[in-house]
């Protein structure tokens, strides 16, 4: 019964996509908007594997995985510590919240030039931009993960002879874990926004790199294909690799019941 | 007959003792009170009271909610701070929480970022005998894991357990540290009859085992007689001991018995027609 649904379902979603290219087809065969605005599914498809066997697509795909991959690395550790602190400590929490939260308001983007002047068209500007984008979503996250933690945790923790200093490691963090993982989630996103906002200016490969490659050379085939691209894996990341830890540990935590 | 009055499980007199000639007092509780403060008006919990109770005895809280039953197990857990009066135990006064006087809770409140088996060790980790000694802690945690019959599962994870099962390794996770009084805050209003009858005669064997201080808090009258070596009668507004009552019954007791019914009557009369009322 339940994979009849399941099997449904991935059937009416693939109609959907099918149904998409279809209109993206017949509303360049029109021929409304000029060709060299408006590619069809199939140049796009095309130029991304000229891209590909030039040599172009795959190096620039890892230079913007590991360039994320580091910066989220270091924007979490920022972004752990900061929350933890704001966590535990209500006075710190009062003055870093109504600033993350006004940061947060920023688009991630409108960090761009601000790192084009402190850090030139250095590679550091990419990490700069990429942890600003990020770290108050996750401090954020992670203090008020830290703030909802159910009380009994904590009661038990305590009759059961956890020293305060103990506290942070043994029960804190790992109650909050939840609500810390939603919050890395949410900060790689941001994270890989305003990376690829970077490297549309910053770099010399990357995904950012080619999309801007694409402008200036008026290929509206290659742009769309890189943007094709970049959301496949943003997509990937969030849905299959976040997803699924949190996912896991919601069940584990007894959040969420298994396949519901 | 032999249960009734445990003599096999009372606890050794220092030799010394001479001013107390039966057995040592493990917590004194002087004119204690606790008072609530909230913006509008201030709320007494607890009326001041006192109470003795001695090493080996399972004394049971009785009363409706709002009776400040709870409130008086939370002050000698030390997680409240009485208003007025004086908490010793052991002869030292309570500041605060610690595994000496182990609460269990209404909820299970088993770790799920860690295995059953680790929720048992996790009393050990800060006691000096046990720290950083991860077999050691292993070992013990196991062989509370067999007595309450779960030692199968000791890899299981919390969300992977059932109600029941939760609520033992819990009762075992509060006794591996080896606490010298059991606070159990009413753990099984949330399960059916048949665990519950389970878990009391659990908890009559471990005392029995053990010797094991135990405090524990209801508003089931047939569960306070099924239990208790003496029940604390609490009323409401202010919240107050009314009366004492021993239950002079052989263990292990079966809640279902008669003659425990019959005190569970004695029990709720006694909220229900306080004598100074009558």
């Amino acid at each position: 019964m339940k994979s009849e649904q399941a099997n449904k379902a991935t059937m009416v979603v693939a109609l959907f996509y099918v149904l998409i290219f279809a209109l993206w087809q017949t509303l360049f065969s029109v021929g409304l908007i000029p060709e060299y605005l408006f590619p069809s599914p199939v140049q796009v498809t095309k130029r991304l594997w000229e891209l590909g066997a030039d040599g172009y697509l795959l190096p620039s795909v890892e230079a913007t995985l590991v360039r994320m991959g580091k910066g989220f690395i270091l924007a979490a550790a920022i972004g752990l510590s900061i929350g933890l602190v704001m966590g535990v400590s209500p006075i710190t929490n009062l003055c870093f919240k109504s600033l993350f939260l006004g940061l947060q308001t920023l688009p991630t983007a409108a960090w761009v030039p601000i790192s084009l002047l402190i850090y030139g068209l250095s590679e550091r500007g990419i990490y700069f931009v990429i942890i600003m984008s990020s770290v108050p979503a996750m401090a954020l996250a992670t203090s008020s993960g830290i703030l909802q933690i159910p009380p009994f945790y904590l009661r038990a923790a305590k009759t059961l002879g956890t020293p305060w200093y103990a506290m942070p490691a043994r029960v804190i963090l790992p109650a909050a874990l939840p609500a810390i993982v939603t919050g890395l989630k949410l900060g790689w996103t941001l994270g890989w926004h305003g990376g690829v906002s970077a490297e549309l200016i910053k770099s010399t490969i990357g995904l950012g790199f080619l999309l801007y490659m694409g402008r200036e050379l008026n290929d509206a085939a290659q742009v769309m294909g890189i943007m094709v691209v970049t959301i496949l894996f943003g997509l990937l990341l969030d849905r299959f690799f976040f997803g699924i830890i949190e996912q896991r540990i919601r069940i584990r935590w007894g959040l969420e019941k298994r396949g519901g | 007959m032999e249960f009734g009055n445990r003599t096999k499980t009372q606890a050794p007199l220092p030799q010394n003792a001479s001013a107390e000639p039966s057995r040592a007092k493990l917590l004194q509780l002087t004119n204690v009170s606790k008072t609530f403060q909230s913006a509008t008006q201030a709320v007494e919990a607890l009326a001041p009271s006192n109470l003795e109770i001695e090493e080996g005895e399972f004394v049971v809280f009785f009363g409706p909610s709002g009776c400040g039953k709870s409130t008086l197990l939370d002050i000698i857990a030390g997680f409240e701070t009485p208003t007025t009066g004086e908490v010793l135990f052991e002869g030292s006064p309570v500041t605060m929480p610690g595994s000496d006087r182990l609460m269990m809770f209404q909820e299970h409140t088993l770790f799920p970022w860690l295995n059953v088996v680790r929720n048992v060790m996790y009393g050990l980790k800060h006691k000096r005998e046990f720290r950083f000694r991860l077999r050691k802690q292993r070992e013990t945690a196991r062989s509370w894991l067999k007595m309450i019959g779960l030692e199968e599962f000791e890899k299981s994870l919390v969300h992977e357990l059932s109600g029941g099962m939760k609520q033992r390794v819990a009762l075992a996770r509060a006794l591996a540290p080896d606490p010298k009084v059991l606070l159990v805050d009413e753990p099984f209003p949330a399960l059916d009859a048949l665990v519950r009858t389970k878990l009391y005669a659990d908890l009559q064997d471990i005392l029995v085992r053990t010797g094991k201080t135990i405090i524990s808090v209801t508003h089931d009258p047939r569960e306070a007689a099924c239990l208790a070596d003496r029940v604390l009668v609490f009323t409401p507004r202010p919240g107050r001991v009314q009366k004492e009552i021993r239950v002079d019954l052989p263990r292990p007791r079966d809640i279902n018995d008669q003659e425990v019914g019959e005190y569970a009557g004695r029990i709720m009369e006694e909220l229900e027609n306080p004598p100074d009322e009558k």
